[in-house]
């Protein structure tokens, strides 16, 4: 085994709870080499004698990355390793440095639109996955400290904010959250848009 | 004592859920219950939830999940996922117990002994697989004390 | 009595189907039998010790056996079984999976009723009943089942052909300032979080708003 080096620079990709696990690939002339990749959690750490479990999808795979979401499925640290394999040859593990929480991803603002159809003002939040809620912020322009919230889970549609008065301007901003993890994301570029009606008629 | 862990309830339902038939499957006896006979959990107290749910957290890491490793990768990385997110949890629970003093009473103490009496009164593997295939009662009970 | 000789083929796909709880046993007739098969039916409260027969079950020739009375506490977790006879000969006792109420049901769409001004429409759901064994059995509506019930609720105006969605844990909603004379078509869906059940949408209600005076 020792002829074939192991996998190097072997790091994970997390953004807004979607885990991907990289390395580089191990170069052999006119073979294809293929990578094997297993995980270990806290619990197989210190109650299963430091067990790794195989990742079936990344199980002789050519690829040098794997998604490794579906298993680091619990916010405890996770060690994840891959090795090289070629035909009976097996290189060393090569293992992640440190551990992996999935605390850790980085979480994007949602992506907002804010719709004003006569009265009423909608948005529209484009989904981000099954862990993810949306904290919606929404105010009359220049009255900023009568902001109102609403929490949603589910999106994909235009969901119904609150009603307009006529003529007035509305701004929206969101932002997101994983309960998991108990994150936010930062918020989304404020966006305002305008009630129908004549405004000149609240002037008089 | 009021012990609320704000846990991941939809991700560990829905991973036993999803092996939740092959696990079953692999318990051939219906006439015994660990969780639920001959006492009901949901005859728990309020007052001894927050303590019950700890032993029962802790049950299911120390005694349960290690035993129920089965020859089948997804339903092996499922079994993972709820044990360590079962870690998770009763370390929070931990902290909340202490915070809270969570007392455990004497019915609680009593159910969880009970609970104990079946699992040994099982030989270990049959024991873990059966306690792992009732993980929807402790969910639903869970839940429905929440 | 002593058991027959059981060579017959075994009932197939022997499983609950379950809508707001009335939970009612079906089977397939075993492979090639043709007619003339009789069964009986037997359940089990999971982690109790004992089977017990369901009499009203007992040699019939249909493919169902109602057991939502013997299965209405949803605290517990139930097996069911049939056995098959045809001529003399019968089959295996042949098991459900562990079936539990509370997450294998299915709900119903909530009741939708609605009504309109000229420039609102008022919309109040109600969520199904659990099944009961008699009308006079108590109600008890599938709110209280689940706590955490909401419902997902869809209005579309036909003449923009847009379609709003509202997210209500309260029966109730009002949608003012419409547009007068215009035709809404309101929906309503129960969304129940954990453990996960939703319902289907139920048919659409449309209303007219009134013309402006």
């Amino acid at each position: 085994d020792a002829l074939l080096p192991a996998p190097q620079r072997i790091s994970i990709l997390s953004t807004n709870m979607k885990h991907f696990l990289t390395w580089s690939p191990v170069i052999v002339q006119g073979a294809t080499v293929r990578y094997s990749v297993e995980f270990q959690g806290e619990y197989e750490r210190e109650y299963a004698n430091g067990s790794w479990i195989p990742i079936s999808e990344c199980s002789l795979t050519t690829a040098t990355i794997c998604n490794i979401t579906e298993d680091i499925s619990a916010t405890v640290a996770y060690k994840l390793r891959v090795r090289a394999e070629l035909g009976a040859t097996r290189s060393q593990w090569g293992t992640t440095k440190g551990f992996f929480n999935r605390a850790m991803t980085s979480l994007t603002p949602p992506l907002l639109r804010a719709v004003a159809e006569g009265h009423h003002l909608l948005v529209e939040l484009a989904d981000m996955g099954p862990s993810f809620q949306f904290r919606v912020l929404y105010w009359r322009k220049g009255q900023e400290s009568r902001v109102q919230q609403k929490l949603m889970k589910e999106v994909s549609s235009v969901v119904h904010l609150d009603t307009m008065e006529a003529g007035a301007e509305y701004c929206v901003k969101a932002q997101a959250h994983v309960e998991a993890i108990n994150r936010s994301s930062s918020f989304s570029p404020t966006q305002c848009v305008r009630a129908q009606g004549d405004r000149s008629m609240w002037l008089v | 004592g009021a012990c609320r862990v704000s846990m991941s309830m939809t991700e560990i339902r829905a991973g036993f859920a999803a092996i939740k038939a092959n696990i079953q499957s692999r318990d051939p006896i219906r006439t015994l219950s660990i969780l639920s006979h001959p006492h009901s959990l949901h005859k728990v107290q309020s007052s001894d939830r927050c303590c019950i749910t700890y032993q029962l957290f802790t049950f299911y890491v120390d005694k349960v999940f290690k035993h129920c490793r089965t020859e089948d990768s997804f339903v092996n990385r499922k079994i993972s996922s709820i044990a360590n997110s079962f870690l998770s949890a009763r370390r929070r629970l931990g902290q909340c117990r202490e915070q809270n003093n969570c007392v455990c009473g004497e019915e609680s103490t009593e159910k969880f002994k009970q609970i104990l009496a079946n699992y040994e009164g099982l030989n270990v593997t049959s024991a873990a697989m059966k306690s792992l295939g009732e993980l929807d009662i402790l969910l639903d009970w869970m839940e429905k004390s929440r | 009595s002593g058991e027959l000789y059981c060579s017959l083929p075994n009932p197939r796909n022997v499983r609950f189907e379950s809508i707001n709880m009335k939970n009612v046993l079906h089977w397939s007739a075993p492979e090639g039998t043709g007619d003339g098969v009789l069964y009986k039916v037997k359940y089990a409260v999971y982690g109790v010790g004992k089977w017990i027969r369901k009499p009203e079950c007992r040699n019939i020739n249909r493919t169902w056996c109602d057991l939502s009375s013997e299965t209405s506490d949803y605290k517990e977790q139930y097996y069911a079984s049939v056995k098959a006879f045809l001529n003399g000969a019968c089959s295996d006792w042949m098991e459900t999976t562990r079936f539990n109420p509370l997450t294998d049901t299915k709900i119903d769409p909530p009741m939708v009723s609605v009504s309109s001004t000229d420039r609102s429409i008022s919309i109040i759901l109600t969520a199904p009943e659990k099944w009961k064994r008699s009308p006079e059995e108590e109600s008890i509506s599938l709110l209280q089942v689940y706590p955490g019930l909401q419902y997902n609720v869809s209005v579309l105006n036909k003449k923009t052909k847009k379609r709003w969605f509202f997210s209500i844990s309260n029966n109730t909603l009002v949608v003012p300032w419409l547009e007068p004379g215009t035709a809404y078509c309101v929906s309503a869906q129960i969304h129940v979080t954990t453990p996960v059940l939703d319902s289907g949408f139920s048919k659409e209600h449309c209303i007219t708003t009134l013309k402006d005076k």
